[in-house]
């Protein structure tokens, strides 16, 4: 045991005793480290590769048999139509070949774009698992790294413009790890997640809104799905994600496996005060209820979208709660009923 | 002690603690000790506290400044008027003659209102009450619990142990040679006396490096030198009591008094009511000095950490017996190593505090490790020789420090490879001494310079530091909250 320890020591090299260098001395070529302040266009958007982990299961072949086929039958009528316009008339058939060509390059540019929407939100849930990461172990090389990315993520956001060059001036400066992350968080993501919580108050607050004064239920219920859509494509963008169409299909499942894991805990925190706040307003009116309900499922979609789509945990800031956003939407539902306040504070006795 | 008098000092203590809290309730106040083993840099972490929140500086990680919520610190009169108030104008003149400040000998105070805005919106102040005071009287507070039998029984065998035998050889000779059962000459006690003084100042030189050296007040006497409480020394004990009018009687009267003359008052005034704690531990001199310092530092720092009754203060604590809820243990002087190398200083720290975080987190208090430099004297620079790439620092060494066989004048710049830590710190505390090779051999492991403090800063302008702002944090972030 003694040996081992002294070992590696005795045998250290001339390179880790302590030495002396006169600033002037021959023999050594001498540069200080400024502080690495770099200008923005050094930080390009990190785009990660998708994951690798892709299955070729049962269903993976049956979808790519079928969309083989469908794309084939679809280019054959293509091809079909084509030659039948040139068999018309010969500048029919170079139109339509005009067409097609359109068609193929929209066709690939959209798929592109799709691909990239998706690398994109796969890019900013790598950075959110990598500054966890680097949160718990205090790793700095770590930190830095998903702090450059971060400044490139929301380097097209004008509004951040300062935050952002104050932090570019700190990432030279000796902060552990961990405090990198959480100066990051605070600087980029305060003022995002006030907007984030704004809007998802303004979509609960319209969702209940539309719900009481809605004549037919499927008018409510396709406003809600519209509402929540828009609400979480807007919360992505808001957060650097800018997702497409297949961006979106995966986002959704996202948010509602999210809602699974995390509705349990959040119905034991609030579920006595939405129970108390529908049946007041019930009370007052069937619509006016469900209109409370429909703002809270909104709200609470809203804030698993948050939790999905901000590309960084919530370790400096607290999270947004129900309470925060849907406030608005029960004040303002339940100031007409003035029992209200009597059964609130005789809950809350009860439960102290 | 009698079960009365501790009851009586309990009481003290207790009384002292509720009217402290009744007095929060009108003004928030927050008692921050500040303390260290000597020349742990206690005097400019609180110089640099107190210039970080009046000036303000380069400080992301100190939330409540850096979201600009600290409206204004202002220096208030302290509380205690018989306590020496801590001089920061004239520690910032000192470092603005690029001089470190006077250290601290006793035990001074001084008072902060912080105007903020809480989080919520709305302003506040919380009063803050900087504590500064030295490491060594901590190093009494486990004699409260000693009789003198036991203490000549500790600190003789401390003497004896290899490290210190050379610097304790005239003071060992001194005690062999006395009977303890002679007659009570107070010429041979301050004979005596003297020989225990200067065989403890012996090993505080930057050789030597020990930390260990109770009593503490012998090295700092302050206006108690040549008092009779501070004019004992150990003796070779028979077992028995001491009978009447030896000399065995007369030191263990006076090791009693030092008791209740020295320790207890600073138990009950100062140390009891502290709410937060900071302990400054200069790990760099004790690699510069060898293993044996090491060894040293690591006991000392073990009795220091018994003393702290840390933990979650409960409804009642809260209001009898205050614990301290948050320690920082901070490695000053980081500024002496290359920023590749500070995890490993924090590393080793907390290898060194790792029996009390434990004990800390049973108890419920919270508790960091941190290696910082409140005033940053070097910076950081890349030397190239002969194709190796070496991350050196760069700063300018006071006068009279010496490396490599070069003599420094105080105002030649140099660059400095200190030697380079090991990623695992247990292979510094190897059995045997044979972890590293400190000053001693002619061959060090480690060669840390004392650096001047760098041109151009003064009162008026914020101070270069290495994660004070972490500390700051740490410290006083969730109360400005």
């Amino acid at each position: 045991m003694m040996v081992k320890a002294v070992k590696p020591r005795a045998g250290s090299q001339a390179a880790s005793r302590p030495q002396v260098f006169r600033l002037d001395e021959a023999g050594i070529t001498f540069t200080e480290i400024e502080p690495p302040i770099e200008d923005e266009a050094g930080l390009l958007p990190q785009i990660a590769e998708p994951h690798p982990r892709r299955r070729l299961g049962l269903a993976g072949l049956f979808w790519s048999g079928l969309g083989g086929l469908v794309s084939l039958g679809a280019g054959l009528a293509v091809w079909k139509l084509v030659e039948d316009l040139f068999a018309r008339a010969d500048w029919l058939g170079y139109v339509a070949l005009g067409f097609a060509a359109l068609l193929a390059v929209a066709t690939v540019s959209i798929i592109v774009r799709e691909g990239l929407a998706l690398a994109r939100l796969s890019s900013l849930d790598a950075l959110r698992e990598r500054a966890m990461a680097a949160l718990a172990q205090d790793d700095r090389p770590e930190a830095e790294a998903v702090t450059r990315a971060l400044l490139g993520v929301t380097g097209a956001m004008p509004s951040l413009a300062r935050a952002r060059a104050e932090l570019t001036t700190h990432l030279g400066a000796i902060i552990d790890g961990a405090d990198l992350i959480r100066l990051t968080e605070r600087s980029l993501m305060a003022p995002l997640d006030a907007r984030a919580s704004q809007m998802v108050a303004d979509a609960a607050k319209r969702v209940s809104v539309v719900t009481a004064v809605s004549p037919r239920a499927a008018v409510d219920l396709l406003f809600v799905l519209y509402t929540a859509l828009t609400l979480m494509r807007r919360l992505s963008s808001l957060y650097g994600g800018r997702p497409g169409a297949l961006g979106m299909v995966r986002l959704v499942r996202h948010v509602v496996s999210h809602l699974a894991v995390t509705g349990g805990m959040a119905a034991g925190d609030s579920l006595v005060q939405q129970l108390v706040g529908h049946g007041i307003a019930a009370r007052v009116s069937a619509r006016l209820g469900e209109g409370v309900v429909n703002g809270l499922l909104t709200a609470r979609l809203g804030l698993a979208a948050i939790a999905v789509t901000r590309p960084l945990p919530f370790a400096a800031l607290p999270a947004p709660r129900l309470s925060d956003v849907a406030s608005g939407l029960v004040r303002a539902d339940e100031e007409p009923a003035p029992p209200q306040a009597g059964i609130k504070r005789a809950g809350k006795a009860s439960g102290e | 002690m009698a079960p009365r008098s501790r009851f009586l000092e309990d009481a003290r203590i207790g009384f002292r603690a509720v009217a402290d809290r009744v007095e929060d309730l009108a003004r928030p106040t927050l008692r921050l000790g500040v303390t260290g083993l000597a020349r742990s840099g206690k005097t400019v972490f609180t110089t640099a506290l107190v210039q970080a929140l009046r000036v303000g500086g380069r400080l992301p990680v100190f939330e409540p400044y850096a979201s600009g919520r600290i409206a204004s610190a202002t220096l208030q009169p302290q509380p205690d008027d018989a306590v020496p108030r801590f001089p920061v104008e004239d520690h910032l003149l000192a470092l603005e003659a690029r001089t470190w400040p006077a250290s601290t000998a006793r035990v001074s105070e001084l008072r902060l209102a912080v105007r903020h805005a809480t989080r919520r919106g709305g302003m506040r102040t919380l009063t803050l009450d900087l504590v500064d005071y030295p490491g060594e009287w901590l190093l009494d507070l486990p004699l409260l619990d000693m009789s003198y039998s036991d203490f000549c029984d500790q600190s003789l065998s401390l003497a004896r142990a290899p490290a210190r035998r050379e610097a304790a050889a005239e003071m060992l000779k001194g005690v062999e040679t006395l009977d303890p059962a002679g007659p009570a000459d107070e010429t041979v006690a301050r004979g005596l006396a003297a020989r225990f003084t200067s065989y403890l100042a012996a090993c505080r030189t930057e050789r030597m490096a020990m930390s260990l050296l109770p009593p503490g007040r012998f090295l700092l006497p302050g206006d108690l030198e040549g008092s009779p409480a501070l004019t004992f020394a150990p003796l070779d004990l028979k077992a028995g009591p001491a009978p009447p009018a030896t000399l065995a009687a007369m030191m263990e009267r006076r090791f009693e008094a030092y008791k209740s003359a020295v320790v207890r008052p600073f138990f009950r005034d100062h140390f009891a009511r502290l709410d937060r704690q900071i302990v400054l531990v200069d790990v760099l001199a004790a690699l510069n000095a060898g293993p044996a310092a090491l060894a040293d530092l690591e006991r000392a720092l073990d009795s220091i950490l018994l003393a702290f009754r840390v933990g979650r203060n409960t409804l009642l604590s809260t209001l009898w017996r205050p614990r301290i809820e948050k320690v920082l243990f901070a490695a000053t002087k980081a500024d002496h190593l290359h920023r590749a190398s500070h995890d490993r200083l924090e590393a080793i720290l907390r290898r060194l505090v790792e029996r009390a975080y434990a004990r800390a987190q049973t108890g419920g208090a919270s508790m960091d490790v941190v290696a910082m430099a409140a005033v940053r004297a070097t910076r950081e620079a890349d030397v190239m020789r002969q194709g190796q790439k070496i991350a050196a620092i760069v700063g300018t060494p006071e006068a009279g420090q010496e490396a490599g066989g070069q003599m420094f004048d105080g105002s030649e710049e140099v660059a400095l490879f200190p030697g380079a830590l090991p990623a695992d710190p247990q292979t510094l505390f190897a059995p045997a001494a044979s972890g590293f090779r400190g000053m001693d051999s002619g061959d060090g492991d480690f060669r840390f310079l004392r650096f001047r403090p760098p041109a151009g800063i003064g009162s008026g302008t914020p101070l270069p530091h290495i994660r004070l702002d972490r500390a700051l944090q740490f410290l006083l972030g969730d109360r400005l909250g």
